[in-house]
């Protein structure tokens, strides 16, 4: 108890997070706005009026905070390797020199942190598009699905932090980690799903898209989605196996 | 503190850091720390203070052999910042936090009160200091940071590494008081210092070593007794004082470039009775004072002296 109150405190004394939060928000805003009022080049045949009558493309709209993500990973990262790169980390092991309930309290915390950011993003995703499209003549907004939406921003922004307290901790330099994530998100994971479609439902990405409801991107629906359970399922199985790693190493590593 | 007093126990402690024949940081080393005395630990830069400590506090797994806080391995204490307080060389603090916020996240790792934050910051004198960023905290500053973290719990024992680096003059005598006082309240304080001098004042026991090995543990005072004194004598007659002090056994008598002579072998009382018997005027007789940061870097040096 006392680890997961140290953790939460360590949050709340520094500024990151309130900053990687209005990130977020402002992303999200940007992402609502873009498909709210354009047309992805990709789909230049339809005109957004065509699109906002498909009820998958409205709820997309909806979901469209699922790409706020990646500030939660980030604040996972920087949370993790901050204690490395400031050697905060050795007053936290002095303090719980039994660090498994360390590790276990960092997961808990920034799933939190995660599930509050996932909250705040789809409030305004879901806000902005229902003032924005109101002059429009769209496809309604669908309160259940607003609904798994919901659910689904909770779960998997709570696992994209845990995902990036792991990746911390197996790297520890800072702007390494920052880096690995950030090219896996940005390119690797787009690459693969563009040359082997396959892969796209498997991906992390994939796998949030699904559980979000998130299933218009570019204009066009995503093919071969996993069902939201599933992909929640696949998720978990993610934060679980990299989580185990990162915490089985961390527990033998020398802090040096 | 908790009442009850805690030794610290190293037994053949041996930390070779990486894979195959690594880098031996610590190797074969076994001391004993009492409580309420301060022990200074020295040695080099690059001698094995800091791994030890580390190992000590379970931050490092030693390779071979163990260490034990109050007859326990740290990792098994129950509540550890209330047992042993520590500041460690190269560990921080995150820039933008304060002090305050700092203090309060270990604070509540440790299930101790906000009100001992306050407490420790007067005790360290950053009282005024507490609600700025540690981003912006001279190193002087960040070391009294360090000794508030380490006094949060109020511990039975106190492990300092290098605690004087960066302090002025007038804050190493004020730590000197500081570590004094605390362990005439009976705890177990533990000072490592690369200088000898630098502690030399506040230290009743020290333990050297030199490249992660022992190279001497014992009283301050038993430091210096193995070592031969000089005395000093200066005489009008001191080319017959001289050669009567040659005579006596195992003696060297030599002459200094002002006409002193130095004797070592003999005591100033057994030099005074030779020249009384002599009818030898005395314009001086001293035992020069131990130079005890000379010793040490004899003891130290990477040539010889192993104890
Ligand atoms: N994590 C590490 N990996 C490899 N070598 C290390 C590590 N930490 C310390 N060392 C080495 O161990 C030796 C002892 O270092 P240290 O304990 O810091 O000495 P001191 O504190 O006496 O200056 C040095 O040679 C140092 O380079
Ligand atoms: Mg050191």
């Amino acid at each position: 108890m006392n680890a997961l109150r140290a953790e939460f405190r360590k949050v709340l004394t520094t500024k990151l997070a309130l900053w990687l939060l209005a990130f977020s928000v402002a992303f999200t805003a940007l992402n609502v706005l873009l498909m709210v009022y354009l047309v992805p080049t990709s789909a230049r045949m339809v005109n957004s009026g065509q699109l906002l009558q498909i009820p998958a493309y409205v709820n997309s709209i909806v979901a469209s905070c699922a790409n706020a993500s990646v500030f939660v990973l980030i604040i996972g990262i920087i949370g993790m390797t901050g204690e490395y790169r400031h050697m905060t980390i050795t007053a936290t092991f002095l303090a719980s020199p039994r660090r498994a309930p360390v590790m276990v309290a960092k997961a808990v915390t920034y799933a939190v942190i995660g599930a509050i950011f996932g909250i705040i993003n789809f409030a305004v995703s879901l806000g902005l598009a229902t003032i924005t499209l109101a002059g429009k003549e769209h496809a309604a907004i669908v309160p259940s699905e607003s609904l798994q939406t919901l659910g689904g921003v909770i779960l998997g922004f709570a696992i994209y932090a845990i995902l990036g307290v792991a990746v911390g901790s197996l790297i520890r330099n800072q702007v390494a980690a920052l880096i690995i994530a950030l090219v896996f998100v940005f390119l690797i994971q787009p690459l693969l799903s563009a040359f082997v479609d396959w892969t796209t439902a498997w991906l992390p990405g994939g796998a949030l898209d699904a559980v979000m409801n998130m299933t218009y991107r570019q204009g066009e629906a995503t093919s071969g989605l996993l069902t939201a359970w599933a992909g929640g399922l696949l998720l978990i199985g993610y934060a679980v196996v990299l989580g185990v790693i990162a915490s089985i190493t961390t527990l033998k590593r020398d802090i040096t | 503190m908790t009442g009850n007093s805690v030794a610290l126990e190293v037994r053949s402690l041996t930390k070779v850091f990486g894979r195959g024949e690594g880098v031996r940081a610590v190797s074969d080393l076994s001391f004993r720390v009492e409580p309420g005395r301060v022990t200074g630990f020295l040695g080099p830069n690059g001698s094995g203070k800091t791994t030890t400590l580390r190992c000590l506090l379970g931050l490092v797994s030693p390779t071979s052999g163990d260490t034990l806080v109050g007859g326990h391995p740290y990792r098994e204490l129950h509540d550890p910042l209330h047992t042993v307080g520590a500041a460690l060389e190269a560990s921080g603090f995150h820039p933008g936090r304060t002090a305050r916020g700092h203090l309060s996240v270990v604070a509540a790792s440790a299930g101790i009160a906000r009100a001992r934050v306050t407490e420790v910051l007067e005790l360290v004198g950053l009282a005024e200091a507490g609600n700025r960023k540690v981003g912006g905290y001279s190193l002087g500053m960040r070391q009294r940071l360090s000794l508030a973290t380490a006094l949060l719990g109020d511990p039975s024992v106190l492990i300092l590494d290098e605690p004087a680096n960066g302090l002025d003059p007038e804050g190493i005598a004020w730590l000197r008081n500081f570590l004094r006082s605390l362990a005439a309240e009976g705890r177990t304080v533990l000072v490592s210092s690369h200088v000898l001098s630098e502690v030399q004042l506040t230290v009743d026991d020290v333990v050297i070593i030199r490249k992660g090995e022992l190279v001497s543990y014992g009283s301050l005072s038993s430091l210096s007794s193995g070592m031969n004194a000089t005395v000093i004598v200066r005489s009008p007659d001191s080319i017959r004082l001289a050669e009567s002090i040659g005579q006596q056994a195992s003696v060297t008598v030599t002459t200094d470039t002002t006409g002193a002579l130095l004797v070592t072998g003999m005591s100033a009382a057994e030099i005074g009775a030779l020249a009384f018997a002599q009818n030898v005027m005395l314009h001086e007789l001293h035992a020069q004072e131990h130079d005890l940061e000379a010793v040490f870097l004899e003891l130290t040096s990477s040539e010889g002296g192993a104890a």
